[in-house]
């Protein structure tokens, strides 16, 4: 990374700035009359990116780079390894593949539904078919029908890591590049921030620890969320539904996503004024996409095969719960059946109201307030009841306005949302207002120390509260290298204390966007918490009548960040939207004068 | 004055990040060859160092190295107890593992300091350049592949020579860049394969008044000599009063193995069997007599004497003869002209002459050549297009060190990355030459570098393909191994024409 000849440093202006933009100042210091320094190691990296260099040498370096940390972590151990009989994430997965290679498709959600039976939509079906197809041309022992249970070759991990890797690189990074590359341009960010935010987003610890050390395919249902909100940059509805759709059949935790992308698509056909057609559109291309996605399920259950094998089999409540009636002997009762028992798979509604030990709001309170006296039903009803009040606002505001710009802020705030409050979360679903808040790195003034602050801590402390689930999985060390290089490289504490500190920008100006002193102040608390928690958990061991008491406590500090996490995306949202109004307002008004 | 971002310390502390992550990555028999000398060295007295022969491993390096490693053993003790123990063979505990490894990580800051003492050394205009060198070599492939997942401690060895010749370059301290040198061979003994240019160009430059030969200086002479003599009698005195110095002898320079080591090093006498295995089928047309003994030999690839089917043996009189004469070439201008960078060009130039030449050649002494030559690589794009093949060639022949599945992208994509990165760095900066360039070297760079993709995909990807898993597998690994040998090779002719030109 040579930077290049001092005659190229200036970075050409190449588009039309907003005002309020501040360019790539937030990337630089400037210490002393004409020195130029970055502004956090992230910066430093790609200092001699700056200008002059294109984007078809920085983009492949970028990729290989971020490729090389990911196939690194997958070095280290996975979800279940060594813990039989039931393993992890990693034996669900290479079953899934084993399953949907050797049956047919009308047995996919049926069969010996106690060991890691099929819970995922068809999506993931189908590309756990793929994977296993390919796999098996490597080594059919992979994926031997029943045989291979719990098979820990290693050369099984390295091809199963690849298909991470592989779908990752196929789906979710060309969406971010895209994503990032269309909102930058939107926003009016130059092309050096906009890769720094990419360096950013890519190398985000939480993601990379779960898809690549404990083992999930996060990235793909990620990744069609992202390529749908590229779409909606670019302003294709349809293609938007077409991979949101695509998102919802691959992983069903896209649905804390829905309401925003509902909300969103409802708003733009009604303001600013009422368009039927599309609407009609947008409608008719959604219910197309999940019939094509169920299609080769339903088709398959017609054959007089499959029908003997879905009428054998004992009914889903789902399907008993049916307000109607339907015949067994009736030509329909095998599709119904088939669909009835993938949503009976794919929502778990039998389970408990959170699982293992997460930090939402459910989790937390019970820990002082034993929810379990309550039934479940009631707890069912309360937990919608609160997931609704807390996303009604930021749905109502991005269906009012429907703006692009809007969608991150509102995303991440119901997401928050869901996670907080919704039923049935893993500590894994954080990815999932993760990914939305973090992307606003990219945007206008995205690098600045105050959104950089806010960002960087949710991510620190979202991946701080999966520490629990790595350390059993063995990543600790993984854990700490990522997650403490990605503090270093976007300039965080505990590796530097410089984002919370006053300077003056590029054109000596004072900073405009820093961290406020309330969120200094909450920052530097929880990290001096994450890092004694982490201290006390090394040294110490829980007391005997209370084994879980550090998990407990990583529960409730992350739940009380998470909370806080929401209230900023959440006023973050109202603050966007109310300075477009101005913006959009003023606009108006000098039209007018003229 | 130009901003050098980011600076050498940041991307050691990613690289060291990453290397961490290498934590779990295959590790050759050199890993359980260390682990055996922390025990030698903790568990016996140095008197028993080097006649211990439980493991198969015995202590092989001369005695600094020793005491490194017993220097080590004193921290590995909080580590793991269990990894000192003489008779633990192939002990490999987690926490060994990990203690080995990082070992390796932070002895690696010694390379950090010679480069960061590099850069400063460079004159103002030159700084950029001196800092893109030091840079590719920080982050060079070969280091991370030879040392951080094969394992050897490379990166220390190579920062001490890094800091010896960046303290060649002014007088006052050139009496510690010999002292520095001398210790460094008392550390590994590879290292003798430079010695001659260190010797000729002290000699020159520090015993004698640069500008008359006839001016001896007998002062400084004498401070190197005592210098020197010193840090060897430090080394060996203890070995000498043990009379121990026969059996140190015979366990350095173990004079028992082949010609070419189990992988073929990219070298002279790689082109020569593969020559030799071309002209099996056609020997009986051209009427020349075959060698049966010699048929099952080379393919195999295996440790051991390589015999010849149709061209005559090679013996070792004749490496020891062919390297030393193509080291003297060099020497007679360095002696000649005794200024910092014909000195790097000679050490370049001797580095070449032993790895092409020399007898049991392991691919990894590479290293020989590419980092001294990377210190001069950028002077003007004549040196540049010489050391451009060596870059890909070098680095690409690394490759069958490491044969398992997981390490395959590792070694490809970081490699590809380095020189993606260092070669398009390095076209921008360089500055055109004084004297026009000579043609044909361009073209052949140019070819060469455009081979080496389709060549990799094949031998990685398409061979496996074509023939399935596991069959003529010595293809591949002979095509790699005499490409690489003509890379170097083509950058070793042309870069004797720069330097004797220049």
């Amino acid at each position: 990374m040579v930077p290049p000849r001092p005659s190229s440093h200036r970075p050409r202006k190449k588009r039309k700035a907003t005002p309020s933009s501040a360019g790539p100042n937030h990337l630089v210091l400037v210490k002393g009359s004409d020195k130029r320094s970055p502004a956090f190691p992230l910066a430093s990296f790609l200092w001699s990116a700056r200008a002059g260099v294109s984007q078809w040498l920085v983009l492949p370096l970028i990729l290989m780079a971020v490729g090389l940390f990911r196939w690194a972590i997958g070095l280290w151990g996975y979800s279940g390894f060594n813990v039989p009989p039931m393993h992890g994430d990693y034996e669900a997965q290479r079953h899934w593949m084993e399953l949907t290679v050797h049956l047919p498709l009308s047995k996919w959600y049926l069969y010996d539904l106690q060991y890691w039976g099929l819970d995922y939509p068809p999506l993931t079906a189908y590309h756990s078919w793929i994977c296993g197809k390919i796999g098996s041309i490597f080594d059919p022992a992979w994926f031997a029908l029943d045989k291979s249970r719990g098979l820990e070759d290693p050369r099984l991990k390295v091809f199963m890591r690849a298909t991470v890797v592989v779908s990752e690189y196929l789906v979710f990074i060309p969406a971010i590049v895209n994503f990032l590359r269309r909102y930058a341009h939107m926003q009016g960010v130059h092309a050096w921030p906009a890769s720094v935010a990419l360096v950013a987003v890519l190398m985000q610890p939480a993601t990379i620890l779960i898809d690549h050390g404990h083992f999930q395919y996060n990235t793909v249902m990620l990744g069609l969320v992202v390529a749908s909100l590229d779409a909606i940059l670019a302003g294709r509805m349809l293609w938007a539904c077409i991979f949101f759709v695509g998102s919802l059949g691959f992983k069903q935790m896209a649905l804390y996503y829905a309401p925003v992308m509902f909300a969103f698509l409802l708003g733009v056909c009604i303001f600013p004024r009422v368009r039927i057609l599309r609407l009609l559109c947008i409608s008719l291309v959604t219910l197309a996409s999940f019939a094509i996605l169920f299609a080769p399920f339903l088709i398959g259950a017609t054959s007089d095969e499959s029908r003997s094998v879905l009428t054998s089999a004992p009914q889903p409540p789902v399907l008993q719960a049916l307000p109607f009636e339907v015949d067994k002997n009736s030509p329909l009762y095998a599709p119904i059946f088939q669909l009835m028992q993938i949503i009976h798979r794919v929502f778990p509604f039998a389970r408990g109201i959170f699982e293992d030990k997460v930090s939402n709001a459910w989790c937390a309170i019970h820990t002082f307030y034993k929810l379990n006296r309550f039934e479940q039903g009631l707890l069912q009803k309360v937990s919608l009841g609160t997931t609704l009040g807390a996303i009604v606002i930021p749905c109502f505001i991005i269906f009012r306005h429907p703006r692009a710009s809007l969608l991150l802020p509102a995303l991440s705030s119901v997401s928050w949302a869901f996670f907080l409050f919704s039923f049935q979360v893993h500590e894994k679903s954080v990815l999932l207002p993760l990914l939305p808040m973090t992307l606003l790195l990219g945007g206008d003034n995205g690098l600045s120390k105050e959104t950089r602050a806010w960002v960087g801590w949710a991510n620190i402390l979202g991946t701080w509260t999966m520490f629990p689930l790595l350390k059993r999985e063995d990543l600790r060390i993984p854990y700490f290298v990522i997650t403490l290089l990605w503090a270093y490289l976007i300039g965080l504490p505990p590796t530097s204390l410089e984002i919370y500190r006053s300077r003056s920008l590029l054109n000596g100006e004072k900073a405009k966007f820093e961290p406020h002193i309330l969120a200094k102040l909450i920052h530097f608390s929880f990290y001096a918490a994450m890092i004694a928690w982490h201290i006390v958990e090394a040294y110490f061991p829980a007391p005997k009548e209370l084994p879980d008491l550090w998990v407990v406590i990583n529960v409730l500090i992350g739940a009380g960040g998470f909370g806080i996490a929401y209230l900023w995306c959440l006023w973050k949202l109202i603050v966007q939207c109310r300075e477009i109004d101005r913006k959009v307002a003023g606009e108006e008004s000098s039209k007018k004068k003229q | 004055m130009a901003e050098l971002y980011p600076s050498l310390a940041q991307c050691a502390i990613v690289s060291a990040a990453f290397k961490i992550l290498l934590f779990p990555t295959y590790k050759s028999t050199d890993f359980e060859v260390h682990r055996n000398w922390l025990a030698i060295t903790h568990s016996l007295p140095a008197k028993e160092w080097y006649y211990e022969k439980t493991s198969e491993w015995t202590l092989d390096y001369p005695p600094f190295f020793a005491a490194f490693e017993w220097v080590l053993s004193q921290a590995a003790r909080f580590a793991d107890p269990d990894m000192l123990n003489v008779k633990n063979l192939r002990y490999d505990s987690w926490q060994t593992v990990y203690f080995q490894r990082t070992t390796v990580i932070i002895s690696e800051l010694v390379l950090l300091y010679a480069l960061q003492r590099f850069v400063k050394a460079a004159s103002h205009a030159n700084k950029q350049l001196a800092y893109a060198a030091a840079l590719s070599i920080l982050l060079s492939p070969g280091l991370l592949i030879i040392d951080h997942i094969h394992f050897q401690y490379n990166g220390f060895l190579y920062g001490l020579l890094v800091l010896s010749m960046v303290l060649a370059r002014k007088q006052s301290t050139l009496l510690y860049s010999g002292i520095i040198f001398a210790a460094l061979l008392c550390l590994k003994h590879i290292y003798l394969y430079l010695a001659l240019a260190y010797f000729v160009y002290l000699l020159r430059a520090y015993c004698f008044d640069p500008k008359s030969i006839l001016r001896p200086k007998f002062g400084n002479s004498f401070k190197l000599g005592l210098g020197v003599l010193g840090v060897f009698g430090i080394a060996f005195g203890p070995f000498a009063y043990w009379n121990q110095l026969l059996q140190l002898r015979d366990r350095l320079f173990p004079f028992s193995r082949g010609l070419c080591h189990a992988y073929w090093a990219p070298n002279i006498w790689a082109m020569y069997s593969f020559t030799d295995r071309v002209l099996i089928p056609l020997a009986p047309r051209l009427g020349l007599p075959v060698n049966r003994d010699a048929l099952g030999s080379v393919t195999r690839g295996l440790v051991g004497d390589t015999s010849f089917a149709v061209l005559p043996e090679v013996k070792k009189e004749h490496t020891f003869l062919l390297t030393f004469i193509f080291q003297l070439l060099p020497l007679v201008k360095l002696w000649l002209r005794p200024d910092w960078e014909t000195f790097v060009g000679a050490i370049t130039l001797c580095g070449y002459a032993s790895f092409l030449f020399g007898w049991h050649v392991h691919e990894k002494a590479v290293l020989l050549i590419i980092i001294p030559f990377s210190l001069i690589a950028l002077k003007d794009r004549r040196y540049f297009s010489a050391f451009r093949p060596l870059a890909v060639a070098g680095h690409v022949s690394l490759f069958p060190l490491l044969f398992t599945a997981a390490e395959f992208p590792i070694k490809t994509v970081y490699t590809v990355m380095w020189l993606v990165l260092f070669l398009f760095a390095f076209d921008r900066i360089t500055p055109v030459p004084e004297r026009p360039r000579i043609f044909v070297f361009d073209r052949f760079s140019f070819l060469y570098l455009t081979v080496a993709i389709p060549l990799i995909v094949y031998c990685s990807l398409v061979h496996q393909l074509i023939f399935g898993w596991g069959r003529y597998e010595f293809l591949p690994l002979m095509f790699m191994s005499s490409y690489s040998a003509l890379g170097v090779v083509g950058s070793w002719v042309g870069f004797m024409v720069v330097y004797f030109t220049a």
